[in-house]
């Protein structure tokens, strides 16, 4: 399936009982990573109601920005001011103290009406004017839109001539806890990696230093469009990610062989990485059903974990289209006990999934993770519980399996819970 | 005109559409939206302002590129419709299709299709890309009293002592606590509620606001319409002592009970009243005349808040920022930039005013939630700012604010600080005071200016905060002057701390 089929086309020929996509407003995924970028003050295009849900989230999950916009209301839209009032905001986000960029993000509304980029400025005093088209029509996941964003930002920044080749440098592509870039740079290093730089980060220095780096290992699976860009300066992928027992093993085999390090070395600490997982999964198995139901795009790896660790996954859900970038993870899933893994996923597939095979554990996007708790079965919302936690490599698994197996041990409140509320008494 | 928005505080008239209809049970709504208008209105949002893990009987035809690009959404309502059928979700329910800016922005019309949907099925335009949302709920409820209501209406007799409650609906800051002492003062002055509409009733059971004798509209931003349609007297819920008051006396002969309501204000004034009476006589009210308050809110929430604060209790309203903004109300750029340059010790308001005393660093000022936007639960119905009971609550909170600030202005040992330097905060405290404070003994000698320049420095704070305010900017810079081995000091060496400070 490709990012541009709807959610009904998904099963040609099947009754549409698909009715609610699950996913954030895919906008937000490109807010999230343009407001926190140090000295970004995004511009937004679009009409009240949108801007105002996305300004909320963004308060919320994003950054604590001010964030401005051009009015567009019907009045506007005829008079065709979209680009004068974007253009007014543009000058109004460069008096902001330290502005150094302003992204304009164009949606739905805005994006309907035309918003020619040759109109809008490249730079205003000392800031890059870089527009991001977001239509939540066209791009159907939040995942997906931190792709649009970032490939956006890397064309304009990315400068692969602006200083010598890094060549044993290595761009971890990928929002993730705070702590997982610290262990696996320190991880790299050991096997002769000279530095690691994180995408997308608060520096936009960062974003023209990619550009001449040794290697780009994306730790989520849907960067799809930045990823190319990264191709365009001859940089190369480094598959899979440090995940799990199997997947950390090869993905330090991976990037020894693109490095061009020693091979001795890398199997030394390849070997000992791999042991270091086992002996978590051994110390603390898990066992029991869990479903990995969330809309990040990160879910197919996160079941993977959890399926090295011994639990049954039976079946996968996510926002995000079905990509060869994820299809390492479904093959091994389905290889190892995975009914079903569902791209571009609605509530009536989940809640099917739920009858279907009846879980101990569901880590879902909120409205499915209350139909769960409602069945008083032990739920969490994965964007809020799982994607904030460390999760790469041996440390990242501890925790995460360590917090799934106290989740789960919690199920009699879930239980409790429901009987009380069931009956009303 | 050009015209730019900064941190919007008012939602647009769809999500007003939703919001309202989608209250009542029996009411499926079919939104005729991209994905993304129907994850934040019915799911990430109202997660964060009504506390609902997500709004169950929307369903979105999920506009793509297709419809966008040329069939137009009629065919993905038609789908959306059919699903819902098949999977028995529209069964017992009306079902409403609601347009969305994005639907009328290709100029989508579906008055027609819904025709050949489920018999009496209706089409909302709801004007979204033109209407706030203020304007949005006001028209919806007047809508659905004309559609489902209205015809039935003739038949119903009205009953004496009936009110109804108008306006409760999703995204309404605070709405169950204040929903909760409306009809508590509603009973104390003799009445009974019929209908709290439309949250708290069905759409079937619509034509019963006829029958109430007297309407309470809950807000001043919308209701009125409706309230002016249904014929009976009717009133704005009430904010303060003696708004309170004019509310029950005045619900109290309309309904024939003035007895009654004269006891029961005689009544509160001896038991929740009795806490402001106690405040009042206490030493909590001397600090009010010194106590400044800004406040950026509904219009309903500023004009209710200030006159109680400002007008009874004598606080200094430092502003208003009514929303929906009117002619001549300052905008968020306006709010913005007085929470820069002088914070008021209070600020009433939503998460745009929070970010904008985060930049400021103003942390002499303390932040009351008041409004939307910003994730908050007020579920619990003990925090009503109406009424008796809300009069009790605001005056509460600021007592307990001013404590807390005392109390963040008492000294304590530097040698903590010395001990947690290197650890650079990092167990979550703030950051400590001067090193050498307290342990250098004799005062330095300042130059007039400098002086002069620490005068300015304190007077950009609120009062309560500036004798200890003072205490500390001027020993920040005397520490400077220590470490410089200076014997007086400078206006330079004054203007180069502080001008930091205050920035």
């Amino acid at each position: 399936m490709t990012v541009n089929e709807t959610p009904q086309d998904a099963k040609p020929g099947g009754k549409p009982c698909q009715l609610h996509p699950q996913s954030m407003c895919p906008a937000f995924g490109s807010l999230r990573i343009l407001s926190r970028i140090e000295g970004s003050h995004p511009v937004m295009a679009t009409d009240t109601g949108c801007l105002y849900g996305l300004t909320f989230v963004t308060h919320f999950y994003g950054a604590r920005k001010s964030i401005l916009a051009a009015h567009l209301g019907t009045e506007e839209l005829m008079a065709g001011e979209v680009v004068e009032n974007t253009r007014a905001a543009i000058e109004v986000a460069a008096q902001e103290p330290g502005c150094k960029l302003i992204p304009v993000v164009s949606l739905c509304v805005a994006e309907t009406a035309g918003l020619p980029e040759e109109m809008l400025p490249k730079r205003v005093n000392d800031a890059e004017v870089v527009l991001v088209r977001v239509p939540a029509y066209a791009i159907h996941s939040h995942p997906e839109a931190k792709d649009v964003a970032l490939e956006a930002l890397l064309k304009r920044l990315g400068d692969p001539k602006g200083g010598p080749k890094e060549d044993k440098t290595v761009v971890l592509l990928g929002e993730v806890f705070p702590a997982d870039p610290l262990a696996i740079d320190a991880l790299l290093r050991r096997i002769g990696v000279e530095n690691t730089i994180t995408l997308p980060g608060r520096s936009m220095e960062d974003m023209r230093r990619v550009a001449r780096a040794g290697a780009v290992a994306p730790l989520h699976p849907f960067y799809k469009g930045t990823l190319q860009t990264f191709r365009s300066w001859n940089i190369p992928v480094v598959g899979g990610a440090p995940v799990g027992i199997s997947g950390t093993y090869a993905w330090l085999k991976s990037i020894g062989s693109l490095l061009d390090l020693d091979p001795k070395l890398i199997d030394q600490v390849a070997e000992e990485e791999r042991a270091k997982a086992q002996a978590i999964v051994d110390a603390q198995s898990l066992s029991g059903r869990i479903f990995v139901t969330g809309y990040e795009g990160t879910e197919l790896a996160y079941a993977r974990m959890l399926v090295e660790a011994g639990a049954e996954v039976p079946y996968v859900s996510t926002s995000i289209g079905a990509d060869p970038l994820v299809l390492p993870d479904e093959l091994w899933l389905k290889a190892h006990g995975t009914q079903e893994v569902i791209y571009r996923k609605t509530l009536e597939d989940d809640v099917r999934a739920l009858d279907r095979y009846p879980p101990d554990l569901v880590l879902g996007t909120t409205p499915f993770a209350s139909i769960a708790k409602e069945r008083g079965i032990p739920a969490m919302y994965f964007t809020n519980q799982l994607a904030s936690r460390p999760f790469f490599l041996t440390g990242g698994m501890a925790a995460t399996i360590g917090f799934i197996k106290q989740t789960m041990e919690r199920s009699p409140r879930y239980e409790w819970m429901v009987e009380f509320f069931e009956d009303g008494s | 005109m050009v015209k730019i928005v900064r941190d919007l505080a008012d939602t647009s008239s769809y999500w007003a559409a939703l919001w309202t209809m989608c209250t009542m049970p029996d009411v499926h709504v079919i939104c005729d939206a991209p994905i993304g208008c129907f994850n934040l209105v019915a799911t990430a949002i109202p997660d964060y302002t009504d506390a609902v893990p997500h709004i169950e009987n929307v369903t979105p035809s999920v506009i793509t590129e297709k419809e966008v690009g040329g069939t137009g959404t009629g065919p993905a309502v038609q789908r959306t419709y059919e699903g819902l059928r098949d999977e028995g979700l529209l069964e017992g329910k009306y079902l409403i299709v609601v347009s969305t800016a994005e639907s009328e922005m290709i100029g989508s019309d579906l008055s027609d299709l819904v025709t050949q949907l489920k018999p009496g099925t209706t089409f909302f335009h709801s004007e979204s890309l033109t209407e706030d949302e203020h304007t949005g709920r006001d028209r919806t409820l007047q809508w659905l009293w004309e559609n489902y209501g209205a015809a039935q209406a003739g038949d119903v007799e009205v009953v004496p002592g009936l009110v109804n409650i108008i306006g409760a609906t999703y995204g309404n800051f605070n709405q169950p606590s204040d929903i909760a002492e409306v009809k508590r003062l509603v009973e104390g002055a003799g009445g009974t509620v019929n209908v709290i509409f439309p949250e708290g009733t069905l759409l079937s059971n619509i034509a019963d606001l006829a029958k109430a004798q007297v309407n309470i509209v809950m807000y001043k931003e919308f209701g009125h319409t409706l309230a002016d349609t249904l014929g009976q007297p009717w009133l704005h819920a009430p904010f303060g002592i003696q708004e309170t008051t004019d509310f029950i006396r005045r619900l109290g002969d309309w309904l024939d009970t003035r007895e009654q309501a004269d006891a029961f204000i005689k009544q509160e004034k001896k038991t929740t009243l009795q806490t402001v009476w106690d405040l009042w006589r206490g030493p909590q009210s001397d600090w009010f005349a010194t106590t400044s308050v800004g406040i950026s809110a509904t219009g309903t929430y500023v004009d209710g808040i200030s006159n109680y604060l400002g007008q009874e209790l004598g606080m200094q309203i430092a502003f208003v920022a009514p929303r929906p903004r009117g002619q001549g109300d300052m905008n968020n750029s306006d709010v913005r930039k007085i929470l820069h340059d002088r914070p008021p010790t209070f600020v009433y308001g939503s998460i745009n005013e929070k970010i904008y005393l985060s930049e400021a660093g103003a942390r002499m000022t303390n932040f009351i939630p008041a409004a939307f936007p910003g994730p908050v639960v007020r579920r619990s119905i003990g925090t009503p700012f109406m009424g008796y009971r809300g009069a009790v609550v605001l005056i509460q909170d600021i007592v307990n604010h001013l404590y807390e600030s005392l109390y963040n202005f008492l000294p304590v040992d530097t040698a903590y600080a010395n001990q947690r330097a290197g650890q650079g905060g990092a167990n979550g405290a703030p950051q400590g005071p001067p090193r050498h404070q307290g342990n250098v003994t004799g005062n330095l000698p300042w130059q007039t200016e400098a002086k002069a320049i620490l005068d300015a420095a304190v007077d950009k704070l609120p009062f309560l905060a500036r004798i200890s305010a003072s205490r500390e900017l001027q020993m920040r810079v005397e520490t400077q002057a220590h470490d410089r081995g200076l014997g007086e000091i400078t206006p330079d060496l004054a203007a180069e701390v502080l001008e930091m400070k205050s920035e």
